[in-house]
């Protein structure tokens, strides 16, 4: 096994996958172009091809040297720290929380579900005085609605669902007075 | 030339609301570029259906203002908090954010904003020179080869930095290639890896996914330091750096500003690549490349000149040829025909006020760079006093609606969150993250321009390289993917 480790090889695995299911998927687009002798497929696959051999050259590296830095320039972020108790199950709720307010973002609207995400945010970073994260999300929650639709007019998501629908039309008429529409 | 700049400045302040305007472009840029978690991208994209109310002069004004002020507002977010404001500032974050964690955060912005104005105000002189000429240059040298091989020296340097080892480097860039490669194809338009979604035909979409890759990855770098009890409170400092630290640098400026103007003047290529390689070159010529990345003032220095410099050499391809260098420059295209006008060479002789008013406001705004950025630093410099807890909330805030805005899709908020997860796994393990987005950004322009050289050529490779600027930067190119492997191979052999 040399130096690698387990991560090594779950890296290795992942970007062999993304060879593998983009070389599959580009036969469902090669056919040929009239004006281009090399067709919509040649520069995806040459791309393919050369992420094939990084990643093996990838694995040889690690293979010999482990996880060891190549002296390359720029470079400022440290490897990831899952030792202490709890991490993981926090940062895959940190991952997940955007993603499901995303999600939501089509039934229930921005208006509706921004505090709750706010609030879900500031508590995911380790806040826990009821106080500063009520009051924290209410000045975020304004300085959104202060910038984006009472001075910029954005069209953000409202919403299909009712009641949530319903309260961004809320709140868009609230703004519309505001402004003596 | 002179006559034509005091007439475009009458323009400029000689009405209340155009000076009104370009007041709002100037702070708006700023502020949009400043704010983690939105660009200047973010506040184009709002305020375009607006412009059509406007004079066409102050709509294509406002964009040019809001492009200059913007480039720099967006060094401030990637130095304090390694979140750069558009791909441009990415080579910016190298050294910007480490200075900053080593509580020279005051010296780097000060810097920023010093080499910003210089390579803003040269870049703006240059144009106002010598845009006709320099346009007629580029039309009869530089073509689709000349293009791809630009693309190419720039991957080779980007995939050189920032990685923790030269196969990241490499996979990195490969990656950002390989997601441009979604949606159409640029010469046949065949749709490639859309898996099914009618939404994904048009690729995947620059804005969420730098905005998922940079501010979105970092917060949730920093959430997992908070809950590891890694997480370290930068460093405030107010020190400027002193005009003898500045004058050391005179050689990376004016290499920068040439490196910037350069790649700014070729249609399509824009900002983000002359900061990449003013940042490479800077490396290149240093004798002292190991401090590169650890918080060295030339690495500002090299990629802010830079990326303003390529501001004003941007508006030549787009004015002198009607091309567009980027994402800003091709809404500017949209201001114009809203006023139905093209720009290209015509607009030269059918509108010359439009062009010196546009050509002034962007001289003086950035002279305003120096001049607010100087005053504002230290204000901007206390967003570093707000606990992260309260900032994060913001950001992800900020961002869905800078994700959300530009084509009003609820799937790009995802792919910004989902580019965001990826991001965030992809940086713990020692990849690339402005690898990735330069591969995405330079991938679909690539491989149009490497289709289209090869139909120029009749794919007769000899030829190819016969043409000298293409020969030279693909020389150059591999010369440079050759030096960073042998320098990283040289390091893991000692390490043995």
């Amino acid at each position: 096994m040399g130096r690698l480790k387990r991560t090594h090889l779950v890296e290795a695995v992942l970007f062999l996958l993304i060879v593998a299911v983009f070389y599959a998927f580009s036969f469902e687009f090669n056919q040929p172009i009239e004006i281009y002798r090399f067709g919509a497929t040649v520069w995806p696959r040459v791309v393919i091809g050369l992420l094939l051999i990084a990643t093996l050259g990838n694995l040889w590296y690690q293979y010999r040297h482990g996880s060891a830095s190549q002296g390359t320039i720029g470079q400022s972020d440290d490897e990831a720290d899952y030792s202490e108790p709890g991490t993981i199950p926090r940062m895959i709720a940190v991952l997940l929380t955007p993603f499901i307010f995303a999600w939501l973002l089509k039934p229930v609207g921005i208006y509706f579900s921004a505090p709750f995400f706010i609030a879900a945010v500031i508590w995911l970073f380790g806040e826990r005085r009821w106080s500063a994260i009520l009051l924290i999300t209410a000045l975020i929650y304004f300085i959104f609605i202060g910038l984006f639709l009472v001075i910029l007019n954005a069209p953000l998501p409202q919403g299909n669902m009712s009641p949530f629908y319903d309260f961004s039309a809320w709140i868009l008429t609230m703004n519309a007075k505001l402004q003596g529409l | 030339m002179i006559d034509n700049f005091l007439a475009g400045s009458a323009a400029l302040f000689g009405d209340p609301f155009t000076i009104g305007v370009f007041i709002f472009g100037v702070i708006g840029g700023m502020l949009f570029g400043a704010i983690p978690g939105v660009s200047m991208l973010t506040l184009a994209a709002i305020l375009l259906p607006f412009t059509a109310s406007l004079e066409p002069a102050q709509g294509v004004m406002l964009f040019a203002v809001i492009y200059c002020t913007g480039t720099y507002g967006g060094a401030i977010t990637a130095i304090l908090f390694n979140i750069p404001g558009a791909p441009e500032n990415a080579p910016t974050a190298f050294d910007g954010y480490p200075m900053t964690q080593n509580g020279e955060s005051g010296k780097a912005v000060g810097a920023a904003v010093l080499c910003s104005a210089i390579g803003g105000v040269a870049s703006a002189l240059i144009m106002m020179a010598a845009t006709e000429p320099l346009a007629n240059w580029a039309i009869r040298n530089i073509g689709p080869p000349e293009i791809f091989a630009l693309v190419f020296f720039g991957l080779a340097v980007a995939s050189s930095v920032g990685a923790r080892t030269i196969w990241k480097g490499w996979m990195s860039v490969l990656i950002g290639l390989l997601i441009a490669t979604i949606g159409q194809d640029p010469v046949g338009g065949i749709n490639r890896y859309n898996f099914g979604l009618t939404d994904l035909a048009a690729g995947i979409a620059f804005v969420p996914a730098i905005l998922g890759f940079f501010a979105v990855s970092e917060i949730f770098v920093q959430a997992e330091k908070k809950a590891s009890g890694k997480y370290k409170a930068p460093k405030l400092s107010m020190t400027f750096p002193t005009w003898l630290e500045l004058w050391m640098h005179k050689l990376a400026v004016l290499r920068s500003i040439l490196v910037g103007f350069f790649c700014g003047i070729l249609p399509g290529i824009g900002a983000t690549l002359a900061a990449f390689m003013s940042y490479g070159e800077a490396v290149r010529w240093s004798k002292n490349r190991e401090e590169f990345g650890k918080g060295k003032l030339e690495g500002v220095i090299s990629a802010e000149t830079a990326n303003n410099a390529a501001t004003g050499a941007a508006m030549i391809p787009l004015l002198a040829l009607g091309l567009p260098g980027g994402a800003l420059t091709a809404m500017m295209v949209a201001v114009f025909q809203m006023h139905d006008l093209q720009p290209g060479p015509l607009v030269f002789m059918l509108s010359p006020d439009l062009i010196w008013i546009v050509f002034a406001a962007m001289f003086y705004a950035n002279l305003s760079i120096l001049i607010i950025g100087l005053v504002e630093t230290k204000t901007i410099l206390n967003l570093l006093k707000i606990p992260f807890q309260f900032l994060a909330p913001l950001i992800l805030m900020l961002a869905t609606v800078g994700a959300y805005i530009s084509r009003g899709l609820v799937l790009d908020v995802m792919v910004m969150f989902l580019a965001g997860i990826i991001g965030y796994l992809l940086r713990r393990s020692g990849f690339s993250i402005p690898g990735i987005v330069l591969g995405l950004i330079l991938g679909k322009i690539g491989e149009q321009n490497f289709a289209q050289g090869m139909q120029m050529v009749h794919y007769d490779l000899g030829a190819y390289l016969s043409r000298p600027i293409c020969a030279i930067l693909i020389v150059l190119g591999t010369l440079t993917l050759l030096s960073s492997a042998y320098r990283a191979f040289a390091t893991s052999q000692k390490s043995v």
